[in-house]
């Protein structure tokens, strides 16, 4: 059989899953378990088709220019790369891990209904057509897919009113963004006459960039992501949102999701900037662009981090820092190196362990209306809970950059990354703000072990959650003890 | 003048006005009824780019869905709540920066527009539908996107019926 079918089999077998489970709703009756099981399967599936078609001869791209018509079978529409390919086991890994926690969680805060999994899974659908689309179609549909999933789970609190007006912001902005993607696609076909991202980078190259309206297009393109990804000064959204939404769909929007949106950010900017130099013929430069992705990135970091400092909702402040997060991912594009994209892989998979591990920890231990999770409630946990503190102080350390856990090294290949291309200032800028973050992580910790209260929080049942704080445990450790693993295993790849 | 061009400015002037009429009216039904002739006017703009199937649709989604959504959102929420529904709520600073912001914007839109090199095509030529084109590239070239549209109208009904549904 052709080759390419199991480059494809990802694809294939989450849109297959996603159009059954929603059959099994309907026929599953009121067995839950059922389609729970059914979740984590076609997830695991996934996975393992991924990982099979990482054994094959994939090619590593990351450029859309060099991917010209080797896909034949889905005309065009889809690449098959190895960083896609990685990219899905992410996701899916991701929206196992949340899974594994929802089920308690969710009975616990509100009501068990199984169109909650159908859901997961339909959002991990739409993240992994994100990661295969060459056309920019298929990648609105697989933003849209993604993000119209978000808005129903951050809402499925609905007698809560945090969860609703969570759902709703969400909602409101993120059509409001979605009309700016749009509005910029369309300008961008209009100048290249072309909704596949390879022609399109090719089109850029040879023509010399000079339509104003192609400016105006990329201009808009760039609002619309940066505010998927929650970047500077579109990031109002994010502690809202994060805050209302269940604990446990926190999580996965903010890893997951957020390397969804990284991921779209990478190849529009590849495709949008072809490495050229500045000329007076053209309007936007590679270094142009390069230079405002990179004000974009520090503000991004130093607003998060600094905004982090006085809150008091751990969920808020956990939030500030993911806003914080995507600026240190946005680096690994304004480096444009090799380093740099192997970097923002590094950091989304060691950042999806540390995030989901530390909000899994939260969702277990806040109480039927999530009222006690502020810091004042964490004082003492080492008395009442202390494996999860010990735990949460391992995920905040991560977190902080700390060695030798595995957001070090993240953020240690980007840095280094962001340095070979030039761009030291925003290196010393990521360390400031590295710096002005542990305060608020460590404040964290010193509250849970050096301070002691005199109702602390109630001992937490685990159950299935403790399977992933175990799987996130071990990743933050293993990829920090021995970080060459993933990058060798990446050189493998290739 | 061709007629041509006579059409052209007719349509025009009614979206520019009704959309004005969106904007500046006090009361949401006037704005919603406004917008009722924009969106017919935007779809004669694109009768005369010869895009049929787009106007079409456009009058079908827009007026015969969107906006009678509006006007039933309108009227049954006053109806509800027992306040009036109006527009116009922002200060005169929000207003101010909203304002030259938009100017700013048109005033882009202006230049780009006049140093653009559209694509030149005479108006009057006879083309036929483009229904047939845009079919079969739904079903050739774009059958993957296609296909994961009809998942993502199949989900959002779904997350409709998860939030809207009896306890």
């Amino acid at each position: 059989m052709n080759q390419e079918v199991f480059l494809a089999m990802p694809v294939f077998l989450i849109s297959a899953f996603a159009v059954l489970i929603v059959v099994l709703d309907a026929v599953s009756g009121k067995n839950k378990t059922i389609n729970f099981a059914f979740g984590i399967f076609s997830l695991l599936a996934t996975a393992g088709a991924a990982i099979y078609t990482l054994t094959l001869q994939v090619p590593k791209l990351v450029n859309p220019a060099d991917y010209h018509d080797i896909f034949t079978i889905t005309k065009n529409t889809m690449v098959f790369s190895s960083y896609s390919a990685y990219f899905d086991i992410l996701f899916s890994l991701a929206g196992i891990l949340t899974m594994l926690a929802s089920r308690s969680f969710i009975s616990k805060g509100y009501h068990e209904y199984k169109e909650y999994y159908s859901i997961i899974i339909l959002a991990v659908a739409g993240m992994v057509y994100i990661s295969h689309a060459n056309n920019l179609l298929m990648l609105f549909i697989g933003i849209e897919l993604m993000s119209i999933m978000f808005y129903i789970l951050s809402g499925y609190f609905r007698q809560r009113i945090e969860s609703v007006e969570s759902a709703l912001k969400y909602f409101l902005l993120g059509s409001f963004a979605s009309g700016f993607l749009l509005y910029g696609m369309a300008l961008v076909y209009g100048a290249t006459s072309s909704l596949e991202l390879n022609v399109i980078a090719q089109f850029i190259a040879k023509n010399n960039f000079n339509a104003t309206y192609l400016t105006f297009g990329i201009a808009l393109l760039l609002i619309g992501l940066s505010f998927k990804i929650a970047a500077f000064p579109f990031h109002q959204w994010a502690p809202d949102v994060y805050q209302g939404a269940p604990t446990t769909v926190t999580a996965f929007m903010s890893t997951a999701g957020k390397a969804a949106a990284i991921f779209s950010f990478i190849i529009i900017a590849k495709a949008l900037m072809p490495s050229f130099t500045n000329n007076a013929m053209r309007l936007v430069s590679t270094e142009t662009m390069q230079m405002i992705l990179a004000v974009l990135s520090a503000a991004t970091m130093l607003i998060g981090n600094i905004t982090a400092i006085s809150q008091k909702n751990i969920k808020r402040m956990l939030a500030y820092s993911s806003v914080a997060h995507a600026g240190y991912m946005l680096m690994g594009v304004v480096a444009n190196n090799q380093l740099g994209y192997d970097g923002i892989i590094f950091y989304a998979t060691s950042y999806l362990f540390m995030q989901i591990g530390a909000f899994i920890v939260l969702s277990v231990l806040e109480n039927k209306d999530s009222s006690n999770i502020n810091l004042d409630n964490f004082t003492g946990l080492r008395k009442s809970n202390p494996y999860l503190a010990a735990l949460m102080a391992i995920f905040m350390f991560s977190l902080a950059g700390l060695p030798p856990f595995a957001g070090f090294f993240g953020k240690y290949y980007l840095f280094l990354a962001a340095i070979q291309s030039g761009y030291t200032w925003l290196t010393i800028v990521a360390v400031i703000s590295s710096v002005i973050s542990v305060y608020f992580y460590i404040g964290l910790i010193v509250y849970m072990f050096f301070k002691d209260s005199d109702n602390p929080i109630a001992k937490a049942e685990l159950k299935l959650s403790s399977v992933s704080l175990f799987v996130c445990l071990i990743g933050v450790l293993l990829f920090g003890f021995f970080p060459s693993l993933l990058m060798n295993l990446y050189a493998i790849i290739k | 003048m061709a007629l041509y061009d006579v059409i052209f400015y007719l349509f025009a002037t009614i979206v520019l006005v009704s959309a004005g009429g969106v904007v500046f009216s006090r009361k949401m039904m006037y704005s919603a009824f406004s917008l009722l002739f924009t969106f017919f006017g935007v779809s004669g703009l694109y009768v005369l780019l010869s895009a049929d199937f787009i106007a079409v649709t456009q009058i079908m989604v827009y007026v015969g869905g969107i906006l009678v959504l509006i006007i039933f959102g309108v009227m049954l929420t006053t109806k509800i709540t027992g306040v009036d529904i109006k527009s116009g709520t922002l200060g005169a600073f929000q207003m101010g920066i909203a304002g030259l912001a938009s100017l700013a914007i048109a005033v882009f839109m202006i230049i780009m527009s006049m140093n653009t090199q559209w694509m030149q095509k005479d108006p009057l030529a006879e083309t036929s539908t483009t229904v047939e084109a845009i079919g079969g590239l739904l079903f050739t070239e774009y059958l993957l996107a296609f296909g994961v549209a009809a998942i993502l109208l199949l989900v959002a009904f779904i997350g409709a019926a998860l939030i809207a549904r009896r306890k």
